[in-house]
C-alpha cells in the first residue's frame, strides 16, 4: 500500500513538469499570435497596417479586399502576375510608381502567419506591443556583467596599486621604529624580513607604475551604447573595413556614423543579448540627428603622427596586430601599450616588400646587397622607419 | 601584554592581505597617470570631438551650402525614388572596362561590403541571411532583375540604397571609383556557374 502511494507520488512528480511544459506551449502560442511573425520584417520595409502608404500600399483590411489565392501568388511573385496581365496587379503596379515588389519564397504557413497578423492587428494594442520587450533574464546577466573581453585581459596594465603601496611603506616605517626604538619584538630577523619584503614590493610597484605612465594598456571605458565587436565582427563575420572603411584611405580608421549602423539596424531591431534596448538608442540617434558620443579607446599623444592608411594599405598589417583580438571582445579594451618602444620594436622586425616594388627603387645600395647575397631582408627600420621625424615631425 | 601584540599583528596582516586583493580591480574608465604630458593633448579640437564654438558642437562640419570640395563631383540623384534611380541608370556611365585589375579590386571591395548579405557569388545567400541574422532575403545579383539593369542603376543603389530601404546607402563607405568597380564585378566578375 505504502509502495503504491510512493508510486503515485512519483507519477505526479513526473506529471507536473509535463503539464507545465504543455501550459507554457499554450501560453507561447497565444503570445505568438499577438506578436509579429519574423517574416513581417520583410513586409514592414514598404508596408504599414493602418498608418498610410509607404512605398507600397497600406495593408489594413487587405484580407477582405483580395481573396486568399490572389494574395498567395502576389506575395510569392508579383512580377509574374503583372506579366500575366492580372488587372488588379497591373493597376497597383502603375499606381505605385512601377516599383516592383520583390519575390518572396514563403511557405503557406508563413504567408498565413503574415495574413493572420495583418487581420488581427490592433492599432491601440500595437502601441503597447511595440514597447521594448523584456530581455531574457539569463542573457541579461551575461550582458550586464559581461565584458569577457575585459575579463580575459585584466593582466594588461597595472591594477590600482595605491593601497598596497601605502601599506608596505607603513610596514617599513613601523618595522624600523620597532627595530630602533620600541623593541617590542625581540627577534631582529623578523624586522629584517619585513623590511626586505616591503622594499621589494614598493620598488616593484614603483617600477610597474612608472612604466605605465602615459600608457593606457587595459583601458576599457564605458560606451554610450552597449556595442559588442564580438557579436558584429566575431559572430556575424562582418569585415572590419565595412564599418571602419577609411582605414585604407586615411590617417584615421574612422568611427562609423549612425548611418552605417542603420544599414542593418533599419531592419534588425532586436539584439540577441541586449534585446531592443541598445539598438533603440542607435535608432533614436538616427531619427534625432544627434551623433552618438563614443569614447575613444586607442589614442596616441598629439606629438605622434600615425596613419592607418600606411599601415593597413602599404604595410599590410592585420587590425589585430595592434588592437588585439577585437572579434572576441564584447567590450573593447586596449591590449597593446601603444608606447614608443612597442612601435619601434615592430619597425625593427617588420619586413618591407622590397622586390617587385617600384616605390623602393631608389635604395640602390640595399638592392645590390641583396643581389650579392649579403642581405636577406629589409626591415622598416632599415629604410628610415625609426628616424625621429618619421613619427614626430 | 604579549597577547595584545600578537592580535595586533594578526589584524594588521589580515587587513594587508584584504587590501592587496581589493586593489586588484582597476577603474576601467580611467586612462592612467601621465607624467609631464607635454604636447600630448591637442589644443586644437579633434575631428571626432565636440567644440563649444559650433551651435551643434560637432567639430566635423558640413561643407558650406552651395560649395563643392575639390575633386568631388556631387551626387545628384535622390534616394528611394524609382524615377531618380532610372535617371541615374540612363545618365551615369561606368568609366571602367572589365579588365583584370578592375575586377580584382571590385572583388576585394565586394567581399568587404556586399558579400555578407548578397553572398560571395551574389546568389543572395550571404552569411547574415543564411544564419538568420538578417531576416530579409537579399536580392540575387545573378538573376535577370539585377543583371539587366544598366550599370548606373546598380551604382545608384550602392550609393543611395535600394528603393525599399532594405539595403542602406553605402555612399559614405565606398569611394566612387570602387563603387564602379563593384558594379563591373557584379556584371562580369562572378564565376560562371
Amino acid at each position: 500500500m505504502s509502495n503504491n502511494i510512493y508510486l503515485n507520488m512519483r507519477k505526479s512528480i513526473i506529471l507536473i513538469p509535463v503539464l507545465l511544459l504543455c501550459f507554457s506551449f499554450i501560453l507561447q502560442s497565444i503570445h505568438a499570435q499577438s506578436q509579429a511573425p519574423p517574416e513581417w520584417a520583410v513586409c514592414a520595409a514598404c508596408h504599414t497596417i493602418g498608418k498610410g502608404k509607404l512605398i507600397g500600399p497600406d495593408l489594413k483590411g487587405v484580407t477582405e479586399r483580395r481573396d486568399k489565392a490572389w494574395l498567395y501568388s502576389f506575395i510569392r511573385s508579383s512580377q509574374t502576375m503583372i506579366q500575366n496581365g492580372d488587372p488588379i496587379a497591373v493597376q497597383l503596379f502603375e499606381e505605385y510608381n512601377k516599383i516592383p515588389m520583390p519575390d518572396n519564397n514563403f511557405s503557406d504557413e508563413q504567408i498565413d502567419g503574415i495574413l493572420a497578423y495583418i487581420e488581427n492587428y490592433d492599432e491601440s494594442a500595437a502601441a503597447v506591443m511595440e514597447q521594448p520587450t523584456e530581455t531574457p533574464s539569463e542573457d541579461e546577466a551575461t550582458y550586464e556583467e559581461a565584458a569577457p573581453g575585459l575579463k580575459g585581459h585584466v593582466k594588461y596594465g597595472p591594477g590600482n596599486t595605491q593601497p598596497t603601496f601605502i601599506i608596505f611603506l607603513i610596514l617599513i616605517f613601523v618595522a624600523i621604529i620597532d627595530l630602533v626604538f620600541t623593541k617590542i619584538i625581540k627577534a631582529r630577523f623578523i624586522h629584517i624580513i619585513i623590511i626586505l619584503v616591503s622594499v621589494f614590493v614598493v620598488a616593484e610597484i614603483t617600477y610597474v607604475e612608472a612604466k605605465a605612465l602615459g600608457r593606457q594598456e587595459g583601458y576599457s571605458p564605458d560606451q554610450p551604447v552597449w556595442f559588442s565587436h564580438k557579436v558584429h565582427a566575431g559572430q556575424n563575420k562582418i569585415d572590419c573595413l565595412y564599418c571602419h572603411s577609411s582605414a585604407t584611405e586615411s590617417k584615421s580608421a574612422g568611427i562609423p556614423s549612425v548611418g552605417v549602423c542603420m544599414n542593418c539596424h533599419n531592419v534588425v531591431k532586436n539584439g540577441k543579448k541586449t534585446g531592443t534596448e541598445e539598438i533603440a538608442k542607435v535608432i533614436e540617434a538616427w531619427n534625432s540627428g544627434q551623433p552618438i558620443e563614443w569614447v575613444r579607446v586607442h589614442n596616441l599623444p598629439d606629438h605622434v603622427w600615425f596613419s592607418h592608411a600606411q599601415h593597413v594599405n602599404a604595410g599590410k598589417r592585420e587590425c589585430q596586430e595592434c588592437h588585439g583580438p577585437v572579434e572576441t571582445m564584447d567590450r573593447i579594451v586596449q591590449v597593446e601599450s601603444l608606447g614608443m618602444g612597442w612601435c619601434i620594436n615592430c619597425h625593427r622586425k617588420s619586413e618591407v616588400q622590397f622586390e617587385e616594388n617600384d616605390f623602393y627603387k631608389e635604395y640602390v645600395h640595399f638592392h645590390e646587397e641583396m643581389k650579392a647575397g649579403k642581405r636577406s631582408r629589409v626591415t622598416v627600420d632599415d629604410i628610415g622607419g625609426n628616424n625621429c621625424q618619421t613619427c614626430h615631425y | 601584554m604579549k597577547k595584545q601584540h600578537i592580535s595586533f599583528i594578526k589584524v594588521l596582516s589580515l587587513v594587508t592581505v584584504l587590501m592587496i586583493f581589493a586593489s586588484c580591480k582597476r577603474d576601467n574608465n580611467y586612462t592612467g597617470h601621465a607624467y609631464f604630458p607635454d604636447m600630448a593633448y591637442s589644443n586644437a579640437f579633434e575631428t571626432y570631438g565636440s567644440s563649444p564654438n559650433y551651435a551643434d558642437s560637432v567639430v566635423m562640419m558640413h561643407p558650406v551650402e552651395g560649395t563643392v570640395p575639390r575633386g568631388v563631383i556631387p551626387y545628384q540623384y535622390g534616394a528611394k525614388s524609382f524615377d531618380e534611380q532610372q535617371r541615374a541608370g540612363q545618365e551615369l556611365v561606368n568609366p571602367f572596362m572589365p579588365e583584370k585589375e578592375v575586377l580584382k579590386r571590385g572583388q576585394e571591395q565586394f567581399n568587404i561590403y556586399c558579400a555578407m548579405c548578397h553572398g560571395e557569388q551574389g546568389m543572395g545567400d550571404g552569411y547574415l541571411y543564411t544564419n538568420k541574422l538578417f531576416p530579409v532575403q537579399p536580392t540575387s545579383l545573378r538573376g535577370d532583375y539585377v543583371q539587366n539593369k544598366p550599370d548606373g542603376e546598380i551604382y545608384h543603389v550602392i550609393t543611395r540604397g535600394s528603393i525599399s530601404g532594405l539595403m542602406g546607402a553605402h555612399g559614405s563607405q565606398i569611394l566612387p571609383d570602387d563603387r564602379w568597380k563593384i558594379v563591373t564585378y557584379v556584371k562580369n566578375g562572378f564565376e560562371v556557374k
